[in-house]
């Protein structure tokens, strides 16, 4: 390992073990190597030349899901993430992505020269059942190996969300709407549900058409490159259109704009302005909603039944890392009133973690279905959440543990509630 | 090791030993920042194979170190002399709650929060509260000993172990103590135990004592111009007969490193805090909460803040909480002491810090349970400058003569362990060279240590437990 900047990060780590209590992956794993402190001291050890096999360090950083908790709970303030994002980027320059990614590695999306990449990635994308998909999309990164392996598979719709828009609908608007791959081309009624309650603000909403993945799954492969090119690319066309402010139906999404674009764009990166006037820019949907007099349209929730069974699931990045937790429930309780109760584990993380599903599914469901049950039992009928890598995740563990229990995006009950299709919202 | 160790310990645990380097680098190390490395870890999941190790152990000659969470403040779980890292973390059963005769058994690896919020769901207290206490276990609570911020009402972890069960460095599996309220069957191999950090045997199962759970619960943090004015409170408020459950003083400098963590208003001219809680009945509550922030005020209270929800409350005591691993932000090594003095000396303890620090030109915060008398003298440096090493290392002799001098402790709840041996100087650089061990001869004489050493080579004749750890000189087994 090479990169100097990780040497400050891992210096802070005083050891305490305080991140043990808060891992999402550590009651899997017990053991160590699971938690932040392992992960923190390997990379450690690696920098101090101490010449442990780099592929096993890629193993272990590789096991995180990501979630940010250790980092939240941490009385040092230890960029965990960005330790382990950086490491991994490290070890893939060293040695390469790990080999079940290395198949559709990277180029992918922003690099047009890499071909062979690029077809080699088509021809397996169409093994995954992703052959509507384009390559360029981060759905790419997020099912390398497959859709199958006993996953409730989303049935792809005919015409993705952005495919489905008239011409002269959303062009140009002091909005922008930034779908996401995910609500485009794998759930277009979420990225219709968002699009239709945006506009209800009564401002100008455009949809961002050629928007490139946000980049977050190659991030978090350790592929920089390829994340860069698509950070870069979005940056500058969402600069080019100016727009007022840039509403993200998808956490993860928003987290790449808000906070990641600043390790691949740093201070010295010529486009560095450009991001901080899209970061400033860039808000959740339930924020939007809140503030843009969107919320003032909506009717008055019907009172008193169904108390508490649709919940809210918090989204590691938008709750926890971004702190959107609270705009969240209050836009529910303005949409479905008594309907909304506080879902039991509603912080807990669904498990999902991008790449880490892909990586080792057995892991990721049992987190998954954890976390449905324990909703299910507390009694909740419809989780609703605001992150597309949860809902695939949560929707898959459902049909598993509870297929009566449905998943959708807050977006979605948003819609019913200004449709006054409430009951929609529950029986479908 | 021996290979034939090795691949013997293979054969009893199959993929529960682990021996690859990324496996061995996170065992290496606890809360006190030094590592070991071992060469191999084992995960057994019950006493039996516990048993079976520490049999290989004798056999094969190797040290075997029991490990909970590796949140020791003393080196404890490190494996100074390499050989076998005994993680108890897959044995986290907590096998019984018993709300007749209030008492729980659980196995070591129970995180202690786990087993208090058991209790808690059956109306029942299990008071041990360290600060580590949502990750700590308590095989390593009873190793050392863990007190905690409500020693000063309820007592550490030793008053609330009715018995073991544990595996002796002979590989035989004593029972002891009682599940009764009483008992006084020949000595108390019970208390020999707690506090023996690991060396005399390796806890397999406790029985541990639970009390009612007291109806209601207030903290409050009150602020105070320095350190002598929280000192002098908190000696008001004993006077007043109030018996807070916990009375933690902060420094200023203290605060100062939590504020990113857990932000504080500070009122102008703070220099110390107190953190003081108080439970039983609802009206005790809130009468004695009224009562010590009469007393708080009375003593010069620049501000009191009170919360009796449990949200409020523990947004106070993250401040606490969050300190020790924050000291790191402010310097990369420190000197971590924990002292205790009889209570009316406390004062003139600070005063002779303050006054140290001066001297010596050395950093040092102070907190702690002044409830107990019990401070955390952290003595911060950049462990880069030889000069400053030596003066830290001085100051850390003056403090141990003083708190003697003045009947005291030199170590209220981190236990002795290997913290600032002599060797550590030799493996990983120049880190002070002073340890504890040479004032444990200070404390409790030469035939005190003699006759701790004639019982550790009772328990474990080979010297295959925790090898290097509170003795610096006993002759132990390599691995
Ligand atoms: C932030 C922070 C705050 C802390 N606050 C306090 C506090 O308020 N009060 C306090 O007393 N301590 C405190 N500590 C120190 C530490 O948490 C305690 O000493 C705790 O009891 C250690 O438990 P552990 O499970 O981490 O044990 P480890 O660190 O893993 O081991 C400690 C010792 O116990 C032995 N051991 C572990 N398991 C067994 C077993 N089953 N049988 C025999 N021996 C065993 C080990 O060999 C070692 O000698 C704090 C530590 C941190 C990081
Ligand atoms: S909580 Fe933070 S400082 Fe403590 S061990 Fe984990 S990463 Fe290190
Ligand atoms: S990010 Fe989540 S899974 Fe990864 S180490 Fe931190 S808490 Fe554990
Ligand atoms: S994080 Fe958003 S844009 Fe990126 S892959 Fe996911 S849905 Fe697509």
């Amino acid at each position: 390992m090479r990169d100097p900047d990780l040497k400050a990060l891992t210096g802070l780590c005083a050891k305490c073990g305080t991140c043990r209590t808060v891992c999402t992956l550590y009651p899997e794993r017990k053991a160590e190597i699971a938690v932040a402190r392992g992960k923190v001291a390997l990379v450690d050890a690696a920098l101090s030349g101490e010449d442990p096999d780099a592929a096993s360090i890629q193993e272990a950083l590789t096991d995180c899901l990501l979630c940010g908790r250790c980092e939240r709970a941490c009385p040092n303030q230890v960029l965990v993430e960005e330790i382990v994002m950086k490491g991994r980027a490290d070890l893939a320059e060293e040695i390469g992505i790990p080999a079940w990614k290395s198949v559709l590695f990277g180029k992918v999306m922003a690099s047009p020269a890499a071909t062979e990449a690029a077809r080699m990635a088509a021809a397996a994308a169409e093994r995954l059942l992703l052959a509507k998909v384009p390559t360029r999309s981060g759905l790419h990164y997020r099912f390398p190996e497959g859709i199958g392996g006993g996953r409730t598979v989303p049935e792809l719709p005919a015409k993705g969300f952005i495919r489905s828009l008239r011409k002269r609908e959303a062009v140009s608007g002091e909005t922008m709407l930034f779908v996401g791959c995910v609500f485009d081309h794998v759930f277009p009624r979420v990225g219709r549900a968002a699009y239709e309650t945006v506009k209800a603000s009564g401002k100008t909403v455009a949809v961002f058409r050629d928007a490139a993945c946000c980049g977050l799954p190659a991030m978090v492969s350790g592929d920089r490159r390829s994340a860069s090119a698509c950070v870069e690319e979005n940056i500058r066309r969402l600069r080019a259109a100016d727009p007022g402010e840039i509403v993200f139906p998808c956490g993860s999404c928003l987290l790449m704009f808000r906070r990641n674009v600043f390790s691949l764009i740093p201070r010295a990166n010529p486009l560095y302005e450009d991001a901080v006037f899209v970061a400033d820019r860039s808000v959740d949907y339930a924020s939007f909603i809140l503030s843009s007099g969107a919320v003032d349209r909506l009717p008055d929730p019907p009172e008193g039944e169904r108390v508490g069974e649709i919940g809210y699931h918090d989204p590691c990045h938008l709750s926890g890392t971004l702190g959107k937790g609270p705009q969240a429930r209050e836009l529910l309780s303005r949409a479905v009133g008594d309907a909304f109760g506080e879902m039991a584990g509603a912080d807990r993380c669904c498990g999902y973690g991008g790449t880490f599903n892909a990586r080792d599914y057995p892991t990721s469901s049992r987190i998954g279905e954890n976390k449905v049950s324990a909703a299910a039992r507390g009694g909740t009928k419809v989780v609703s959440t605001a992150c597309s890598g949860c809902i695939l995740q949560m929707r898959d563990m459902a049909a598993r543990v509870d297929p009566s229990v449905r998943v959708v995006h807050i977006a979605e009950l948003v819609q019913y509630a200004f449709s006054g299709e409430r009951e929609g919202a529950r029986r479908r | 090791m021996h290979p034939e160790a090795l691949s013997a310990l293979g054969n009893l645990l199959g993929d529960r030993l682990r021996s690859s380097l990324e496996t061995r680098i996170c065992y290496s190390y606890d809360a006190t920042g030094n590592r070991f490395l071992p060469d191999a870890v084992a995960f057994p999941v019950d006493a039996e194979e516990v048993r079976q190790v520490v049999l290989l152990a004798n056999r094969h000659r190797f040290p075997v170190v029991p490990r909970g969470a590796g949140s020791g403040f003393s080196g404890g779980s490190l494996p100074v002399r390499g050989g076998v890292v005994l993680s108890t973390e897959r044995m986290d059963r907590i096998v019984a709650i018993d709300p007749v005769n209030l008492y729980a058994v659980v196995e070591p690896g129970v995180v202690t929060e786990n087993l208090k919020e058991a209790a808690r769901k059956a109306g029942l207290f299990y008071p041990p509260d360290p600060a580590s206490l949502k990750f700590s276990t308590i095989g390593g609570n009873i190793a050392e000993c863990a007190g905690g911020m409500c020693a000063v009402k309820y007592g550490v972890t030793r008053d609330y172990v009715l018995g073991l069960e544990a595996v002796l460095g002979t590989g035989e599996t004593v029972r002891t103590g009682v599940t009764t309220a009483k008992g006084v069957v020949g000595y108390d191999l019970t208390r020999l135990l707690v506090g023996s950090e690991g060396t005399l045997g390796i806890v397999t199962r406790a029985t541990l004592r639970l009390v009612p759970l007291p109806q209601a619960a207030a903290t409050l943090l009150a602020l105070f111009p320095g350190n002598r004015a929280s000192v002098c409170a908190v000696n008001a408020i004993v006077a007043a007969r109030i018996t807070p459950s916990a009375m933690e003083l902060m420094d200023r400098t203290a605060i100062d490193c939590v504020q990113a963590a857990a932000p504080v208003a500070l009122p102008e001219g703070t220099g110390s805090a107190l953190l003081l809680e108080v439970d039983g009945t609802v009206e005790s509550v809130a009468r004695e909460t009224d009562l010590l922030e009469e007393t708080c005020r009375a003593g010069g209270a620049l501000a009191v803040r009170r919360a009796s929800d449990a949200p409020g409350r523990d947004e106070l005591w993250k401040l606490r909480r969050s300190i020790s691993p924050a000291l790191r932000r402010i310097a990369p090594v420190k000197l971590n002491e924990d002292i205790v003095v009889p209570r009316s000396r406390l004062a003139d303890m600070f005063e002779f810090l303050a006054e140290l620090a001066e001297r010596r030109r050395v950093r040092i915060v102070n907190f702690g349970h002044a409830g107990d008398g019990n401070i955390h003298v952290n003595i911060l440096i950049s462990g880069t400058d030889a000069d400053e090493t030596r003066r830290a290392e001085g100051a850390v002799e003056e403090v141990f003569r003083r708190t003697v001098e003045m009947g005291g402790t030199i170590s209220g709840e981190h236990g002795v362990g290997i913290s600032k041996a002599p060797f550590l100087e030799m493996e990983v650089g120049p880190l002070g060279g002073i340890s504890k061990a040479p004032f444990l001869e200070m404390e409790v004489g030469p035939l005190g240590v003699s006759v701790m050493k004639r019982l550790k080579g009772c328990f474990d004749p080979n010297g295959i437990l925790n090898p290097g750890k509170i003795f610096l000189d006993e002759a132990a087994v390599r691995g």
